[in-house]
């Protein structure tokens, strides 16, 4: 008798799953991944083809998402595991290790700034902030932490006005399920920046519009279940009226593209997410300065509580352009100069074009 | 193909059973071997060539050699063929580069890819050839029966190295029961859990210890160890199961070989089929131990050098092939007696020598091999430990206790045991559960491996 169970629960599970897997229609995108899911392959003679097989049957298997939450119980709940896929679960907060420190990536930082700064006039007044990640702040004597002291001397080193921010935010300044700082915590950033940089910091009044539904990128990464977050934008009367150009989206002439709070990633709606090169025209300003920021996507959200402050800003993410290219499109003389990045990008800047 | 897959797990596997248990008992070889080719196919689309001839050729020699008077001379010819194309598919660019190095010329690589399973597959070709010039069995009946049992899938791509004699029954005419289908489904299962829950996440760990210091140059052969072993006796668990849902019974590959208290145990409980395929066809017919004592330290050295050097075209392999022939000689001229004497000591001698066996087996340069053990006894100048070292131990500390756990019989004795008592009833009831979870989990890890973040804007 248990044999004939055995039999029946196995065969049964397999052939219910298989069945379901074939009728159940294809998804075209995963959210979770932020990416298109592959389509069944056209069968070739090649050993790569049982791959790329193997690799739409899975990605289109029944419950996919469900199975997936499984093996992260099973990891922290039954293992004890205190991480999976490298996530951490940490007082609701969701943290992703960028562990170990990468010492050629961060040498190939030091030599991109080296780079753009000698392609600077000498009357830019250049400054360089280096944003800590958010696993900078984490309190648990566990974590295995990059050598963020390394990062901070050989930023040191570099020989620009470095401006440190690792004691002004912490852990609560992140969104919980995502990697970004939040905009409506940034003013104290602001504030530190302008005690260096003295563009006349003021208090000012925003409106904060919130978006309730926030699911940031390590939520899908984690694998586990729980409620979304809020993602805020900060606007007032100046934001509202900047004019923005973007060089990739030309239909887009505002600080924050709304729909983006429905796509795969809504922390897009600052300044329509990865874009190479954009500048921002503040017509309310009384101030003839420009500021130029060098930056990752952490600068999206800073930069609308710094347009106030200059007449124009031009952002360059040099991930998606190289110096070629954008010296074709501005000419240093005078500006403010900022490179903001975050130890992300210092641990991993492989990608940074010179 | 992998068994450890979705596509085999899922979508092969039910069409094969659907179709194989449907049609009469006749036509079932016919199936099982579209199925095996299929299933190489899939994997090794253009060497599936190589496999066919390779059947045809020892089916035509194991005839030649049971009718013809030549007996001798087709056997020659049918070993020249399995070990030359064994040779020129596995070994060539090996021989290449090493006249290179020898002879400092500059022979350039030839482009062959190694064909999937051909190890596996020529050895039991020959096997095959030569005990039918032993008269232990007599060629098989027809082609389909000798291409079943040559390319059958849950063998053929890693073992275990099934003897004709030991299936020749079963290709002919096999039961299938419900006790043998779900003994297969339990072994399966059990096989499946080995290589996805245990040996793919320690393979994982591996990979992230980066630190050198004393703790992580014992954890690494230590996990290595484990991680080929649960790698291993999963496949040949898997491949066993498979055979028992499809009627075949073949003999155990592992043992529990790390419970071993000497080497020359270990080498009793692991990988079994190959070590018993070079003990009957290498090391007896060169004299085997009824010899002298110099010709039979002669005869183990040159299966241990070739059994290093079948498991791969690398000098590794080779060093580890005559670490095992020291050992074993040593074992044999002396050593074993004092062992036997000793309780802790043995086992402490055998699983040392064992983790430090696996750690050559894993490091290709030699030169390296040296510098990994020397920071095992602290003859380098590393740290005791770092706390990468030590939040990896934390984190997989459960994980390590059920791979050491689970190398060991204890659960198959503790269950063996309840079976006798009351608790039989709970168990009966427990062991069914315990395999969809099993077959849950494994699902779970299988998909979880396929989730690839789009990373352009993460930071």
């Amino acid at each position: 008798m248990k044999d004939k169970i055995i039999t029946y629960i196995f065969v049964g599970y397999i052939l219910i799953f298989s069945i379901l897997g074939i009728i159940i229609p294809d998804k075209e995108i995963s959210i979770n991944e932020r990416r298109k899911l592959s389509i069944f392959p056209q069968f070739k003679i090649s050993n790569e083809y049982i791959t790329k097989l193997d690799t739409y049957l899975v990605e289109h298997f029944p419950l996919r998402e469900n199975y997936r939450t499984i093996k992260a119980f099973y990891n922290y709940k039954v293992l004890n595991k205190l991480d999976n896929n490298n996530i951490y679960l940490k007082d609701n907060k969701i943290y992703k290790s960028n562990y170990p420190t990468n010492y050629n990536s961060i040498d190939y930082f030091k030599e991109h700034i080296y780079k753009i700064n000698s392609l600077l006039n000498t009357s830019n007044n250049t400054y360089i902030a280096i944003i800590p990640d958010k696993n900078y702040y984490i309190k648990d004597k566990n974590f295995l932490q990059i050598d963020y002291d390394y990062i901070y001397n050989e930023i040191n080193n570099i020989g620009l006005n470095n401006i440190d921010l690792r004691t002004v935010l912490n852990e609560n300044d992140y969104y919980e399920t995502d990697t970004h700082w939040k905009q409506e915590n940034l003013s104290k950033i602001v504030k530190v920046l302008n005690e260096n940089m003295s563009f006349g910091y003021k208090d000012t009044y925003y409106k904060e519009n919130i978006y309730n539904n926030f699911y940031g990128v390590y939520y899908g990464e984690s694998a586990i279940k729980r409620k979304p977050e809020n993602i805020t934008y900060l606007t007032n009367e100046m934001i509202d009226n900047v004019e923005v150009k973007y060089l990739e989206n030309k239909n887009l002439n505002k600080i924050y593209n709304i729909e983006n709070l429905n796509s795969f990633d809504p922390y897009e709606v600052y300044l329509d997410g990865a874009s190479s090169y954009i500048e921002l025209y503040n017509n309310y300003s009384t101030s003839d300065k420009e500021l130029i920021i060098f930056r990752d996507s952490f600068a999206s959200s800073i930069t609308p509580l710094l347009i106030k402050y200059y007449k124009k800003i031009t952002l360059i993410d040099n991930r998606y352009i190289n110096s070629n290219n954008f010296m074709n499109l501005i000419e240093f003389n005078n500006q403010d100069v900022l490179f903001l990045y975050s130890t992300l990008i210092v641990n991993n800047s492989l990608s940074l074009k010179n | 193909m992998l068994f450890s897959s979705i596509s085999f797990i899922y979508y092969f596997l039910p069409l094969l059973l659907i179709i194989y248990f449907i049609i009469p008992k006749k036509h079932k070889n016919k199936v099982l071997l579209l199925f095996s080719l299929l299933f190489y196919f899939l994997g090794e689309p253009k060497y599936i060539i190589i496999l066919i001839l390779s059947c045809l050729i020892n089916y035509i020699i194991g005839n030649l050699i049971y009718k013809n008077k030549y007996k001798k001379v087709y056997l020659i010819i049918g070993i020249l063929y399995n070990v030359i194309q064994l040779l020129i598919f596995k070994y060539t660019n090996f021989f290449i580069e090493n006249i290179n190095n020898i002879f400092n010329s500059n022979i350039s690589y030839l482009y062959i890819i190694m064909p999937i399973g051909i190890s596996f597959f020529t050895f039991q070709a020959l096997g095959y050839i030569i005990d039918i010039y032993r008269i232990k069995h007599k060629p098989a009946k027809n082609i389909i029966d000798f291409m079943t049992y040559i390319c059958l899938f849950p063998q053929l791509i890693a073992g275990p190295i099934v003897r004709y004699y030991d299936i020749e029954k079963d290709l002919i005419s096999r039961e299938t029961s419900y006790e043998k289908f779900s003994e297969g489904i339990k072994r399966f299962t059990i096989g499946l859990s080995k290589k996805v829950l245990i040996a793919n996440v320690i393979g994982e760990l591996l990979k992230n210890l980066i630190d050198v210091n004393l703790l992580s140059s014992w954890l690494k052969p230590i996990l290595y160890t484990l991680q080929l072993y649960f790698d291993f006796s999963g496949y040949s668990d898997m491949a066993i199961g498979l055979g028992l849902m499809l009627g075949f019974r073949f003999l155990e590959n592992f043992n529990y070989p790390l419970i071993s208290a000497t080497i020359t145990e270990f080498w009793r409980r692991w990988h079994i089929s190959l070590s018993s395929w070079f003990k009957d066809y290498i090391y007896i017919p060169l004299g085997g131990n009824r010899v002298g004592k110099l010709k039979n330290l002669r005869n183990i050295f040159i299966v241990w050098c070739l059994t290093g050097f079948w498991h791969g075209a690398s000098r590794n392999f080779i060093i580890w092939g005559l670490y095992f022939a020291i050992l074993l000689s040593i074992e044999k001229l002396f050593l074993k007696k004092y062992l036997d004497k000793t309780k802790i000591i043995k086992y402490l001698y055998t699983s040392v020598l064992i983790i430090i066996s696996f750690l050559i087996f894993n490091t290709t340069k030699a030169s390296n091999i040296i510098i990994e053990i020397k920071n095992m006894f602290l003859l380098n100048n590393i740290p005791l430990y770092s706390k990468e070292t030590l939040y990896h131990i934390k984190s997989n500390f459960i994980l390590i206790f059920i791979s050491i756990i689970s190398a060991t019989p204890i659960c198959k004795n503790i269950i063996n045991k309840l079976n006798k008592t009351k608790w039989k009833k709970t168990i009966n009831i427990l062991e069914p559960i315990t395999y969809v979870i099993l077959l849950i989990l494994c699902t779970a890890f299988l998909i979880d491996e396929s989730f690839n973040p789009f990373l352009y804007f993460r930071f």
